[in-house]
């Protein structure tokens, strides 16, 4: 189906870095990996394994979801490549509560890669969405492996993403305990001198 | 000059040529190894990168890769790479055709040895896909070859298009439903303007008109596949727009004026012609030496290839305005630019994001002076003077990737490509192209009363999806008055259908929020609600006790044994009350299963999962029954159509309900909408359209693994369906339906409905023929 010529423009229906560098520390037999977590690690050469587990992959991780965007309307939209298979949304490991990210199965290889080129980067409930090809979902895939039970990426955001719950949580944890010092240094303060005010 | 300027110390760094030439001295990163890049990976990028400059130096860019190439021609590495290089450029980036076309001509001047290599390479490839007919390839190093015509021997290849023809001419005569000759006669056709630009003298102004005087009879005829195809379904007594528009037809009539204007062409760009300054390079290329180009042979038999072929029309979405912005059917600019946009919309879906930036770019690869300068407003149009252009890039561009969105019977790749291509190019240039996109839509919501009604579909589908990228911002004022119209009416159904859509993509309260006050009373608070009511929490509805009783049964996943009780209880009351009681029993269940999963698709999923054996037997037991299945879901979401239509579709997979029992239920009883009514809803369409679609998309998937087990039940089965859908459809468009015999309904919408009925009539009687050819086919040859 594939030339065995380069083509002469790149295309998008290849899987992320992520997906390339996530095998390579596997063999090197690197613990955890979290794919929007770790995103930033993916300067691996692509080095293809002998027997290339996305040759027919029919199933999508799909990255930067808010986290109020529902089933029906990822339905909405990734129907419009093929119908769907299955659709798991990725949850909170501890609230069981959507996380931002899911997999969406086709029933065709086709179908999965026509996802990625003309689906990919558009927007879903106005956020630009991202999509990789999956080997396919496993049980216990579906939740985030941050440390406070969403995604890695959503613990040390530091930028305020109201769809994906404001900051990220190691940084609204720490300053929240700022402020909790603060407020307890303000409280000494009040105690001490407050009365001179 | 210009060096010296450059190094004027403090210049600042916003000139990228200054950079280039500073690292280029100092190479302060030596690390990168970017310029000391080898040979062949230079001249692929440059050639890659041919034309995309607007700065439009063509012969520059033309004579430095050629000279690069001539003079290293003993590099074997470098010379391979051009070689392969160049067929691919022409089918991988049509636009650019004409431009590697000159960087060869050129090279020939300097180095004809190189040209004999590349004709056995490209006739060869050529021969190829006229095997397999993969007819764009061909078409496309055809257009090649027809950009080398002035330095091929004697009649170069005029030959070849004359063996084209004959053998379209002798599949047009054996029959007239015939679609590859068509296909052959387009090609020739597009070939011969490439030709005639590139060598424009009168020797081929003679071959030309006598290739002309034979595709006339083919191009000129009206082909018999057409009406089927016609993008505009006209309403009775008047004519299709675009009955006239028949691609072939058009370039026929075309190209006999050109022919008559001393071939002018003036759209074509010729960037093998060197200023006057390079008149010592003009004079090589003039004198080159020429070459025989090897014989191209096609087999005895000719086939239609991967994709079937049919007859095409030109499509606009810019015609009817009162100064042009596009290029009128009258001249073979509208055609050459279309087709090679359409090439190069098609070939890259690969690649989105390039394919937009080739639409945006679009003035670069036709001659100067072909476009007005981009972003030009189209009020501006008006005060353009003195005969110069004033099509507008960004028109252009839409207008083809509209022509692909209404593209009967399918294009060739799924709708939503095309959807971002159009995102992506609004993306890379909004000021450019929202204007454009306003006009088009405009356009196509004026005349959705008569676009076919697949195509309204899918307008919809696009309207909508195009929306949610952008923050779905529309001018909706302009179309306020249309609030008011009845809901059948076209225009309202579309609104109508469009809000829900964008709910879909989005959330009720977040659309009412883009829309003016008038629209508001079409989003009622029904739609507001995230879970529907279940109505037997009501006491007042019958059988509350035992709907609510089911539901608890099913929320804690009780086995089927704890729910028969219940059932038989609804049963014999059912019987009392002189009702049937299965279809009685569904309801309530079916109700209690749809609210049980209320909380998402894979809830309602996994309780249908759970309770498919008793749901297959209600279903299997009565067409009543089935129908009730639907009815269930269909009135539990009937805020959320779109959740319903994925509820249905998944009952279809497990075979709870049948093809049948939807169409019964959509067309023939009164339950999606009373009196006809439902014809008019989108979401009637979307849910009739996709169950037609999934039959015939497993029939075809059985058919090309070689029709085994079951095949011809499969096909029955196909047939009775769009019997069923013909006799359903027939009867609204003829007015024949006892729903629109009852006195008290007729109050004028009867033409309505009935018109309505037409056009579901058209869509599905296409489907079926399309789909009967298939067969036809990929009959086993047994």
């Amino acid at each position: 189906m594939r030339t065995e010529l380069r083509s002469t423009v790149d295309r998008l229906d290849r899987p992320s870095a992520y997906y390339q560098s996530r095998n390579k520390r596997k063999r090197g037999d690197h613990g955890r990996d979290n794919r929007d977590g770790d995103s930033e690690m993916a300067n691996a050469q692509p080095e293809e394994p002998p027997e290339d587990p996305l040759r027919n992959a029919t199933t999508l991780y799909v990255g930067n979801l808010s986290f109020y965007t529902t089933e029906e309307q990822v339905y909405e939209l990734f129907s419009k490549c093929g119908e769907i298979k299955r659709l798991v949304m990725g949850l909170d490991r501890f609230r069981k509560t959507p996380c931002g990210f899911c997999f969406v199965e086709y029933y065709t290889h086709q179908d999965a890669l026509d996802c990625m080129k003309y689906i990919g980067g558009t927007k879903l409930d106005e956020r630009i969405i991202r999509t990789d090809l999956d080997p396919g979902f496993e049980e216990g895939r579906q939740y985030g492996r941050g440390k406070s039970g969403g995604q890695v990426r959503d613990e040390y955001r530091d930028d305020f993403d109201e769809g994906r719950g404001g900051l990220g949580r190691a940084i609204e944890h720490e300053r929240m305990r700022d402020v909790e010092k603060n407020r307890e240094k303000d409280q000494h303060t009040e105690e001490d001198y407050g009365r001179l005010r | 000059m210009a060096d010296h300027d450059r190094r004027q110390p403090g210049g600042g760094f916003n000139s990228r040529k200054r950079r280039y030439r500073d690292d280029d001295d100092y190479d302060r990163r030596p690390q990168r190894r970017r310029y000391d890049a080898p040979l062949p990976v230079r001249i692929r990028k440059q050639l890659l990168g041919l034309a995309e400059s607007p700065v439009r130096r063509w012969h520059e860019e033309v004579q430095s890769i050629a000279h690069v190439v001539a003079d290293n021609y003993d590099d074997q590495e470098l010379r391979t790479s051009f070689l392969d290089l160049v067929p691919q450029m022409v089918i991988e980036q049509p636009l650019k055709t004409p431009f590697v076309a000159a960087v060869v001509l050129v090279i020939n001047s300097l180095k004809p040895d190189m040209l004999d290599e590349l004709l056995v390479r490209v006739t060869s490839a050529t021969e190829e896909k006229v095997k397999v007919g993969e007819w764009r390839d061909v078409k496309l190093y055809l257009k090649f070859l027809a950009c080398l015509q002035s330095c091929l021997d004697g009649d170069g290849l005029f030959p070849f298009l004359d063996e084209l023809f004959n053998r379209a001419g002798d599949l047009q005569t054996a029959s007239s439903d015939d679609t590859i000759g068509t296909e052959l006669v387009k090609i020739i056709l597009l070939t011969i303007p490439y030709i005639m630009s590139a060598a424009p003298v009168e020797q081929w102004q003679q071959k030309a008109a006598e290739l002309m005087d034979k595709t006339d009879v083919i191009a000129s005829e009206p082909h018999a596949l057409q009406v089927l195809i016609d993008p505009y379904h006209a309403t009775e007594g008047t004519e299709s727009p675009t009955a006239n528009m028949s691609l072939i037809g058009l370039l026929q009539k075309q190209l006999q004026n050109e022919a008559s204007n001393g071939w002018e062409l003036s759209c074509l760009p010729r960037p093998w012609q060197m200023p006057l300054e390079e008149i010592e390079q003009q004079e090589k290329l003039d004198n080159a030496q020429k070459h025989t180009l090897p014989s191209i042979s096609i087999p005895e038999k000719v086939i239609a290839g991967p994709r079937p072929l049919f007859p095409e029309v030109y499509f606009s979405v810019y015609v009817t305005q009162e100064i042009e912005s596009v290029p009128p059917v009258s001249s073979i600019a509208s055609s050459i630019i279309r087709d090679a946009l359409l090439d190069t919309i098609n070939i890259l879906d690969f690649n989105r994001n390039v394919t937009a930036r080739f639409l945006i770019d679009v003035d670069c690869y036709f001659a100067p002076g072909t476009f007005i300068k981009r972003a030009t407003p189209f009020d501006r149009l008006r005060d353009i003077e003195g005969g110069r252009s004033t099509w507008k890039p960004e028109d252009v561009a839409v207008d083809a990737v509209f022509s692909q969105l209404f593209q009967l019977p399918i294009p060739e790749h799924k709708l939503v490509y095309y959807h971002s291509v159009l995102t992506e190019a609004c993306k890379i240039a909004p000021a450019a192209i929202a204007p454009s996109l306003g006009r088009a839509i405009r356009y196509s919501y004026q005349n959705t009363y008569r676009l076919d009604l697949e195509l309204c579909y899918r307008f919809l589908d696009w309207f909508t999806h195009h929306l949610s990228n952008f923050g779905f911002m529309w001018k909706w004022t302009e179309w306020v008055e249309d609030v008011n119209l009845p809901d059948m009416h076209p225009c309202k159904a579309f609104i109508v259908g469009a809000l829900d859509k964008e709910i879909r993509l989005s959330f009720a309260q977040r659309i009412k929020g883009t829309l003016p006050e008038l629209y508001q009373v079409l989003i009622g608070p029904e739609k507001e609600q995230d879970t529907p009511e279940f109505k037997y929490n009501d006491e007042h509805t019958p059988f509350s006790a035992e709907g609510k009783e089911l539901a608890t049964l099913l929320k804690r996943k009780a086995p089927d044994e704890e729910i028969q009780p219940i059932i038989d209880r609804i049963h014999s009351a059912a019987l009392d009350q002189a009702i049937d009681p299965l279809v009685t029993s569904t309801d309530v269940f079916m109700t209690a299963v749809c609210w049980v999963g209320s909380k998402s698709l894979s809830h309602v999923l996994a309780c249908i999962e759970r309770t498919k054996d008793r749901l297959l037997d209600a279903g299997a037991a009565s067409e009543a029954a089935r129908a009730q299945i639907i009815t269930a879901v269909m009135s539990y979401w009937s805020a959320h159509p779109g959740v319903a239509i994925s509820i249905v579709e998944k009952l279809l997979n497990y075979s709870i309900v049948t093809p049948l029992s939807v169409i019964d239920w959509a067309l023939v009883s009164d339950r999606a909408g009373p009196h006809g009514q439902a014809l008019s809803k989108a979401w009637v369409f979307e849910l009739v359209f996709n169950t037609v679609v999934k039959v015939t998309g497993r029939l075809r998937q059985v058919v090309s693994g070689g029709m085994g087990e079951g095949a011809e039940d499969e096909v029955a089965a196909m047939r009775d369906l769009f019997k069923g859908m013909e006799d359903a459809l027939i009867s609204w468009a003829q007015g024949t339906k006892d729903q629109m015999m009852d006195p008290v309904v007729v109050d004028g919408d009867e033409d309505l409905v009935k018109r309505w009925g037409e056009r579901w009539l058209r869509v599905f009687r296409r489907r079926s023929a399309i789909e009967e050819a298939f067969l036809l086919e990929n009959k086993p040859a047994s």
